[in-house]
């Protein structure tokens, strides 16, 4: 078999993986697309179509002048996407956002795939990717499954794969007001590549803290859901109501 | 948010009861992140709270706080430029598992993992996508962009979306409101560029 006739081996057909296999495919090399639906499943997969959308049914904002992700819509097009292909062929009245039809968008991938003679679909779990495939990509996502995972730990380091996130919020730097907040270190001592200055500090008082705390206690929360509720809490990663609470 | 070893710069004489603490994100400068602010709050409630802290007073957000199951690798420290895994380069990563957070996020870095698994089976170079456009962006950010942090607790990268802050700086003064219109005419101008050139590469 000539170099350029093996076929490149794409582990999962959601959203990242389905358009991998079709860019492949483009450029007219084969691809063999795995897809463990509905061999076996997930807890929030419904179907086993290819690019399910398990959460909503929003791509945002579709304003190309106004936002990053509108943007990333605009570059997606000229870049012939398969995603953006089917969503725009599937949009639901939305304002500025770009809503589609989950099942009408997820069929019209899955059409195009199964459609494209270059691309092999394959519906069965991967646990590892074969000693002979030299050239895989793994896109496989938040729900990657568990035999998956511990390949990719062992390939990768003990803390290289987190199994869940523990998200900050991040603040766009030229939003803060200087006046009130101020550049420091703790003892103004720098840390690995830094230089003494790394922190943004904000000053509360006492009762300003107090009020942010109570704030923070009663704020609405989202539950966990049901798959997620034995996510354990790691000692670093309290969220802050918890941290508030104790 | 313990005040220890600070000293507020703008009123030296008075000490602080607490402080929230913002570290940087990227290596632009352009993001930084709530130290220990992990949170599961409703998205609107943690803006509406955290404005109230001073100096946030007119804070924007590039990302907003949350815990979930996810699944993700700590990309910047071993994926290279083309999302190869450093310890196996047979292998590539696309979509979430690489920290991106979005649908058409997780689109677009399987769109490039793609791109760039075709153009070595092809025998040519794969080609990166400008770091002024939102692909460049998103991709740098996953692939080396994030400042890491030694402190211990959560591990410092986390998935982030597609967003203005990830770009780099124009270079010179826009008008009010004119910044994100001008980063974008950026991007696409950089992208129909980096299209022209690539088709041609390949074409040789």
């Amino acid at each position: 078999m000539t170099q350029s006739r093996r076929p490149i081996h794409v582990i999962g057909g959601g959203l990242a993986g389905s358009e991998a296999a079709w860019q492949i495919a483009r450029r007219g090399v084969p691809v063999v697309l795995h897809e463990m639906r509905p061999v076996r499943s997930t807890a929030v997969h419904k179907t086993a179509g290819f690019a399910e959308l398990v959460c909503s049914n929003s791509f945002r904002s579709d304003d190309a002048q106004g936002s990053a992700i509108g943007l990333l819509h605009a570059e997606m097009r000229r870049l012939s996407s398969l995603v953006m292909g089917a969503a725009d062929d599937h949009k639901l009245p939305a304002g500025g956002a770009l809503a589609v039809d989950r099942d009408g968008f997820s069929a019209a991938i899955g059409a195009a795939l199964e459609r494209e003679p270059l691309i092999e679909i394959q519906r069965e779990e991967i646990f590892e990717p074969a000693p002979d495939w030299d050239t895989v990509i793994i896109a496989t996502g938040p729900l990657t499954s568990e035999p998956l995972a511990e390949t990719i730990r062992s390939l990768s380091g003990e803390a290289a794969l987190a199994f869940f996130d523990a998200i900050a919020p991040i603040v766009h730097r030229d939003s803060i007001d200087f006046d009130i907040a101020w550049f420091q270190s703790r003892y103004d001592k720098a840390g690995p590549g830094g230089s003494g200055a790394d922190y943004i500090n904000c000053p509360l008082t006492r009762d300003q803290y107090d009020i942010f705390v109570d704030a923070v206690l009663s704020g609405e929360k989202i539950a966990f859901r049901e798959f997620e509720t034995d996510t354990p809490y790691f000692d670093g990663c309290l969220p802050i109501e918890i941290m508030a609470e104790r | 948010m313990k005040p220890f070893g600070l000293t507020d710069a703008h009123k030296p004489n008075v000490k602080p009861y607490a402080v929230v603490q913002l570290r940087q994100d990227n290596k632009l400068g352009t993001l930084f992140n709530m130290v220990g602010f992990q949170t599961k709050l409703k998205h609107s409630e943690q803006v509406r709270i955290f404005r109230t802290i001073p100096g946030l007073a007119d804070a924007e957000f590039a990302r907003l706080g949350g815990l979930h199951r996810n699944t993700f690798l700590n990309s910047p420290k071993l994926l290279d430029e083309t999302l190869r895994l450093k310890a196996d380069q047979r292998l590539r990563f696309a979509g979430q598992i690489t920290g991106c957070e979005g649908y058409v996020e997780s689109a677009a870095i399987g769109l490039l993992a793609g791109r760039f698994a075709a153009a070595e089976r092809l025998g040519e170079r794969p080609s990166l996508p400008p770091p002024t456009t939102a692909f460049g962006a998103l991709l740098g950010h996953i692939t080396g962009g994030h400042i890491e942090t030694i402190d211990a607790g959560a591990r410092s990268f986390q998935p982030m979306n597609v967003n203005f802050g990830l770009f780099p700086l124009l270079g010179r003064k826009t008008a009010r409101g004119a910044k994100k219109q001008a980063l974008s005419a950026r991007a696409l101008a950089d992208l129909d560029a980096w299209i022209g050139g690539t088709m041609h590469d390949a074409a040789e």
